[in-house]
């Protein structure tokens, strides 16, 4: 007791009160916007007009969704990105790790220019132009392949998937080796099965790469019924007007009306799927920052 | 026979050639993994990257093989463009703003939440913390735009309330940098924690018994034991921000811009789009967008060999 005395003096004391209300205060802060945005997407129009939603909705009622989901491009929006972030997630995972494993042998010839090449991909980006013309002239715009492509493989994911492999003693694969297992064997049966945690950790940073791309619509994508959510929701933040008039809801004669519901309401679907997926997956993205480290 | 003779010579006495087919053949398989990889990376990075070459010709989209070399021409014009140095400037202003007020801000948390005993707390902080970091800009830009709406936004009415005057922060000139620097600290300091706190999950918990014993308060503790076992990552990260100095964050500065914040707030990514993408001035926006890269390549080489002569650990 005597000695515990002695550890905690009154300035520990004090910052010990201070730091549990910071940091219960910072995550208010992270929470209340989202709160917010949920709180007004079920409250009524003209309640939102003259503002002063705080903590809980003003005049509740469900009409926000209801306009929401008449709009046809919510649908087509989470379907394009449905369809590309599992297609994405799947083929880029499977890629990164077929890439890093040879990587991760030593004795792999040629493997330091190959990692250098993977390695500068990551310091010299070829920037917008040179990759939309690439797109172009390969005859992916208007493409959903073109959404998907572009963004498999990453070089920051490949050295997390490296260094992990090469914590993998050698010893198992040798085993395997005097068996006549082939190293194609041998990846596919032992090494990805015992890296199932690192591949989860980059499928899902694959992921929500994915799921959160907007720009790759604005480059190739023209046909409306092939955006990306983000694109559509975008649309619907910037357009008031014309996605209320698409959602059926009748615009009023004012040409400024504001219908903060109407976003408040887009913002809340398209994000309700990462929120709730969220707290079942947080633990692998700290994984993955703790087995990459920043570097390979 | 010289054939028959050969596998049985002993590895010591091959040629450099032999080891080196013999190698090619055992690893066969490794070769076919990796080259889909490869080919990926060839065609959707390396082939980008060659094409930056039409930064040097006057490129004709509709034949591309009428186009002329033009030499450094498209850079020349960048230069004397008063509104691309603009951009430059702006890129410059608001990515070391950014780092100087941003780049702190997780260090000091990992620190604080490091001295917290409450596993369950700091878990669920953590948690939250970071959860910005997973939403998109689209969606951050929607709570932005929201919060600041003129008429309804509560931080509008906040700052009316201090200040006694209708700010519009999203087409203020003065205003709308540091609301960039707010909100991307905001979106980014969760997830650099989670950088800074793996680096302290590593630190041996009997070097803080042992200082304990020796009598040192937990502040010496941390300037002593903690804060040593992180510079390597807070190394690392100053260096991967100086590659990004380039970089004044495309995505939201995208989504949150305007005309009327044209002269502080348009940085040379959103320059290359608008030349680029929607005017097809491909060669000159190409020849601006490598420029921005080949600054970037040649800081975070200056930076790299600066903190491996420093004694530190480079990223490569």
């Amino acid at each position: 007791m005597e000695k515990n005395k002695i550890k905690t003096s009154t300035g520990e004391k004090i910052f010990t009160v201070f730091n549990y209300a910071f940091f219960t205060l910072l995550c208010l802060v992270m929470l209340y916007p989202f709160w917010h945005e949920i709180m007004l997407s079920f409250s009524s129009l003209e309640a939102s007009m003259k503002g002063g939603i705080f903590l809980w909705p003003k005049g509740f009622n469900l009409d926000t969704y209801k306009s929401v989901f008449k709009n046809p491009n919510i649908y087509t929006g989470f379907r394009t990105t449905i369809i590309v972030t599992i297609a994405g997630t799947a083929l880029g995972t499977l890629l990164t790790a077929m890439t890093a494993y040879p990587l991760s042998k030593s004795r792999l010839r040629g493997g330091k220019v190959l990692m250098t090449l993977v390695l500068f991909t990551m310091i010299f980006s070829a920037g917008m132009i040179p990759s939309f013309l690439l797109i172009q002239t390969i005859g992916f715009m208007d493409n959903i392949l073109a959404l998907i492509l572009p963004g498999l493989v990453s070089a920051y994911n490949c050295i997390i998937m490296k260094s992990f492999f090469l914590s993998i003693p050698e010893s198992l694969e040798e085993s395997a080796r005097i068996d006549g297992a082939t190293d194609l064997r041998i990846f596919f049966s032992i090494i990805l099965p015992l890296s199932k945690a690192t591949i989860a950790t980059i499928a899902l940073f694959t992921a929500v790469g994915y799921w959160n791309d907007y720009f790759s619509t604005v480059l190739y994508i023209r046909s409306v019924d092939k955006w990306a959510l983000q694109a559509v929701l975008r649309n619907m933040l910037t357009n008031t007007q014309q996605a209320m008039q698409q959602a059926g809801v009748n615009v009023m004669a004012q040409t400024n009306t504001n219908a903060q519901t109407i976003k408040a309401g887009t913002i809340v679907v398209s994000t309700v799927p990462i929120l709730i997926v969220y707290p079942f997956v947080q633990k692998y993205f700290v994984k993955g920052v703790m087995i990459g480290g920043v570097k390979g | 026979m010289a054939a028959a003779a050969k596998p049985a010579k002993p590895a010591y006495e091959l040629s450099g050639w032999e080891r080196f087919k013999k190698d090619v053949v055992r690893d066969k398989w490794l070769y076919l993994l990796i080259l889909p990889g490869m080919l990926f990376m060839l065609i959707f990075r390396y082939i980008p990257i060659f094409g930056n070459v039409i930064a040097f010709m006057d490129f004709n989209p509709y034949n591309m093989w009428n186009s002329t070399w033009v030499g450094f021409d498209q850079f020349i014009k960048l230069f004397n463009k008063p509104a691309f140095m603009q951009t430059f400037y702006n890129t410059l202003y608001i990515s070391i703003l950014k780092m100087v007020c941003g780049f702190p801000i997780p260090i000091i948390l990992a620190l604080m939440m490091n001295e917290m005993r409450n596993m369950k707390f700091k878990k669920v902080a953590q948690t939250l913390l970071y959860l910005p970091h997973f939403i998109s800009w689209v969606v951050m830009a929607g709570l932005i735009m929201n919060f600041l709406d003129p008429s309804t936004g509560l931080v509008t009415a906040l700052l009316k309330s201090i200040t006694g005057k209708d700010l519009q922060v999203l087409t203020d000139k003065t205003l709308f940098v540091p609301m960039l620097i707010i909100t991307d600290i905001y979106k980014t300091m969760g997830w650099g924690t989670i950088i800074y706190f793996a680096a302290l999950s590593g630190v041996d918990p009997q070097l803080y018994e042992a200082a304990e014993i020796d009598g040192a308060r937990k502040w010496k503790q941390m300037i002593n034991i903690t804060l040593p076992a992180i510079t390597p990552t807070i190394v690392i990260m100053l260096i991967l921000n100086c590659n990004n100095i380039v970089n004044a964050g495309f995505d939201q500065i995208f989504m949150l811009y305007s005309a009327l914040v044209y002269d502080v707030a348009d940085i040379i990514d959103t320059y290359v789009y608008r030349i680029g993408i929607q005017k097809a001035d491909y060669s000159f926006s190409t020849a601006a967008g490598m420029f921005k890269s080949i600054i970037a390549l040649v800081m975070i080489l200056i930076v790299n060999f600066v903190a491996k002569k420093t004694g530190n650990e480079g990223i490569w």
